[in-house]
């Protein structure tokens, strides 16, 4: 962990932490330069619901989604019960404004143990939205279900699910490969062998890919379904619910990064679209260091990997070809939580101009922007 | 204890006009009335009720009541007595006149004998539930509904508890003696068995009569910096348009448990961070005295603000709220310590202080004033990290009572 937070500036989240810190990244690495956080919105939606999890950006305008907006959803309800959250909300960067995409019921049929929204959230150039459920119906893992992959269309209406025995609690932030007509979802699922929080960790968390074909108004269809990584570290927890592979990242010469919570690394699966069997655990890219609890994961412009801690409040930059940490910069410096933004981080969205990004802050139930 | 008198103030053995449990106020005291034991009493009778405007006393006791009554003639009788009683408690006298009879219960509990009125106020409020329950409009009352009146919304991190919540009547009696404050509520209670039932119950504290300057809540910040004054907490707080209410004010009440072993461990500097104020001056940060105005617009080198975008001060300043302004009027409580799961990261779970604070508010117009304002700070609020509400009401107060009169007159009466 980085030095506490000086005693004059540093203080709450976000704002006026990066004045706090503003070099903590080293020199020519993106974070340096990523000066002014800015608090851009609250995620509650109407319902009540707490704790955002995911982020995506919309790639292309369809029914109630509007290109370049920032879908949200919320892993607990209003009560802040873990694995309730049913909302998803869209957020405009140009107006400010925040709606409310998607409200899903408690129970779907096609979803084994209800509605609990995690971080795997994908946007399809299509309008087709697919987002996960660990779901719970007490806010622990006692009563974890097996949970889906729920299809919503783009005004927000569940059209589907993907459920089956190779689906359990799908939980990372997806990356996916979007052709329109064809697209390719990464996803993790870290539910398999869970149980009440006190159990041992679990070598049984998997990433799989889905491959769906994409018929012009037509729902979805699941073509092909590989398991592409296997083994990772997962683990029930009494505080935040459930620890295993969160971060998945796509790099353009098809490696998937995935952020291994457990195991405080990032590692990489190869040929992750076209593998037709699994890389295990898949290859260290690095470990240890700046991380803590590495969690969601996404490409800076610079095609640096920025992975959010979940164990307190920084977000670390590494260069994926040589694995080095190249800097860390405090996200968020809360000091109500110890480490300082220890549990509020989660998801993190690099926005479509590559101008800045955004992240969550599960403290405050807000989405922030940083550039 | 038949035919013995206490003698200080004549309890048990006063005379009075009470008829069949039910009392004109004519025979009320006004403000000047001598009781014994010395001190200072809050004139009861008045355009306004008191209890709202005037200087917070060191103790509240308040309690929600659900209506039993079961027409507009029983609801009318008990504000007749509890009118009548009001007027009496608060100038130092036994709720009840009349002979003790030993055989029946006391007039009057007794636990204020030799007590002086230690500025007790009694301010009545009427709940959403006077004028409609469950749809059924009990009293012929619904059409008087005032559209202020409304149905608090539910905010963001809302954790009510529904024991802790509504009423169709409340009665904040202020003072500044704990018991004097109880009392007071106590015997409002007994005279309307079979007409109202307790929902629940509120006690609190404040240190505003002994504190130098502005009174500090249990986070150990002064409270009630911003607090309007003079003529603009009149029309802050005051209902102007024609009508039962003009003269009245409606109240908003919360129950806000404060995670105090929380925020105990937090740097100071954190604290004002959050606060958005010195903790010892109670300055505005980037300014030097309490009363400096704030500047909201003051960045540092890399363009953040000073006073951070969720400092607790930032979110509710008027000048940040489109001028809404609210009359707080908070009483700190500590009700023991009980389990509780902290709702933010690091989740602390065990026996905690049940102690925060019983906020209140007074307004002309609650979508105009706490809703307006708190909206946004349920959102943004860095103070809710630290913060739950467990409890709400909204009431219409409506104005003060003339002698001959009873609250809510203007109500109960009008066509």
């Amino acid at each position: 962990m980085k030095t506490k937070p000086s005693t004059t500036l540093a203080a709450l989240s976000v704002l006026a932490l990066s004045a706090a810190w503003p070099a903590h990244a080293d020199e020519g690495a993106y974070l340096a330069g990523v000066k002014k956080h800015h608090l851009a919105t609250s995620a509650v939606p109407e319902n009540g619901d707490q704790n955002p999890y995911a982020m995506a950006f919309v790639p292309a305008s369809a029914g109630n989604l509007q290109q370049g907006d920032l879908l949200v959803d919320n892993f607990n309800n209003k009560a802040n019960l873990q694995g309730t959250g049913t909302s998803i909300i869209s957020y405009q960067p140009a107006t400010g404004k925040m709606t409310t995409f998607a409200t899903l019921p408690a129970t779907l049929p096609g979803c084994p143990g209800g509605v609990g929204l995690t971080t795997a959230l994908a946007v399809l150039k299509s309008g087709w939205v697919i987002v996960g459920s660990a779901p719970s119906t007490d806010g622990t893992t006692k009563t974890l279900g097996a949970g889906c992959l729920i299809v919503l269309d783009s005004s927000g209406k569940v059209a589907g699910t993907i459920a089956g025995p190779d689906i359990a609690d799908p939980w990372g932030n997806m990356a996916w490969i979007d052709e329109g007509d064809k697209a390719i979802l990464f996803v993790s699922n870290v539910g398999f062998g869970i149980g009440a929080p006190g159990q041992p960790v679990q070598k049984s968390a998997t990433v799989l890919r889905i491959t769906l074909a994409i018929a012009d108004g037509k729902l979805p269809v699941v073509t092909d379904k590989t398991v592409i990584g296997n083994g990772f570290g997962a683990q029930a927890d009494a505080s935040v619910f459930l620890i295993g592979p969160t971060g998945l990242a796509l790099g353009k010469d098809g490696t998937l990064y995935v952020s291994d919570a457990i195991g405080n690394q990032v590692v990489a699966i190869e040929n992750a679209a076209t593998r037709t069997d699994s890389a295990g655990t898949g290859r260290l890219v690095t470990k240890d260091g700046s991380l803590q609890r590495p969690l969601a994961m996404a490409f800076a412009p610079n095609g640096h990997l920025l992975v959010t801690n979940g164990l307190n409040g920084q977000a670390v930059e590494i260069d994926p070809v040589s694995g080095k940490q190249l800097g860390t910069s405090w996200l968020d410096n809360d000091e109500a939580q110890t480490p300082p933004g220890s549990g509020d981080l989660f998801g993190i969205a690099v926005n479509p101009e590559g101008t800045g990004f955004y992240y969550v802050e599960d403290d405050m139930n807000t989405v922030v922007q940083a550039q | 204890m038949n035919g013995q008198k206490p003698s200080r103030r004549g309890f048990f053995g006063m005379a009075g006009g009470l008829a069949g449990g039910i009392a004109t106020a004519s025979a009320a005291p006004t403000a000047a009335v001598a009781y014994e034991g010395g001190g200072e009493a809050v004139p009861f009778y008045g355009p306004r009720q008191a209890g709202i405007t005037t200087p917070m006393q060191s103790h509240i006791y308040f309690a929600a009541f659900d209506l039993a009554a079961e027409n507009r003639q029983e609801l009318v009788a008990l504000l007749q007595a509890w009118t009548m009683a009001s007027a009496r408690m608060s100038a130092g006298l036994p709720a009840v006149p009349g002979e003790q009879d030993g055989d029946k219960p006391s007039l009057d509990s007794g636990e204020a004998v030799g007590l002086n009125p230690q500025r007790l106020t009694i301010t009545f409020g009427f709940g959403p539930d006077l004028f409609t329950l469950a749809g059924k409009d009990r009293y012929g009352l619904a059409a008087k509904r005032p559209e202020a009146l409304v149905n608090l919304p539910g905010f963001n991190g809302d954790q009510l508890v529904e024991g802790l919540c509504g009423g169709a009547l409340c009665v904040q009696a202020c003072a500044d003696d704990a018991q004097v404050a109880f009392h007071a509520v106590r015997q409002l209670a007994r005279l309307s068995y079979g007409a109202a039932n307790l929902r629940w119950v509120q006690s609190g504290f404040c240190t505003g009569g002994k504190s130098k300057g502005t009174a500090r809540n249990l986070l150990g910040f002064k409270d009630g910096t911003m607090n309007p004054t003079g003529a603009t907490m009149d029309q802050a707080v005051w209902v102007e348009q024609p009508g039962w209410m003009q003269g009245g004010s409606y109240m908003v009440a919360r129950r806000i448990r404060i995670a105090l072993e929380h925020w105990d461990r937090m740097r100071v500097g954190f604290q004002e961070m959050t606060f958005g104020r010195s903790k010892a001056t109670g300055a505005p940060l980037g300014g030097k005295a309490e009363f400096d105005t704030p500047d909201f617009n003051a960045t540092d080198s890399s363009g953040n603000y000073v006073i951070p975008e969720n400092a607790h001060m930032r979110l509710a300043a008027p000048v940040n709220n489109d001028g809404a302004q609210i009359l707080r009027r908070s009483y700190s409580y500590n009700d023991g310590a009980n389990f509780v799961a902290e709702r933010w990261p690091p989740w602390h779970q065990g026996i905690e202080y049940d102690a925060g604070l019983f906020f209140q508010a007074y307004q002309k117009d609650p979508r105009t004033g706490f809703i307006r304002i708190f909206d946004k700070m349920s959102k943004f609020d860095a103070l809710n990290q630290f913060t739950t509400h467990v409890g709400s009401a909204i009431f219409a107060c409506p104005p003060g009572v003339t002698k001959g009169g009873y609250i809510g007159q203007g109500l109960l009466e009008t066509a």
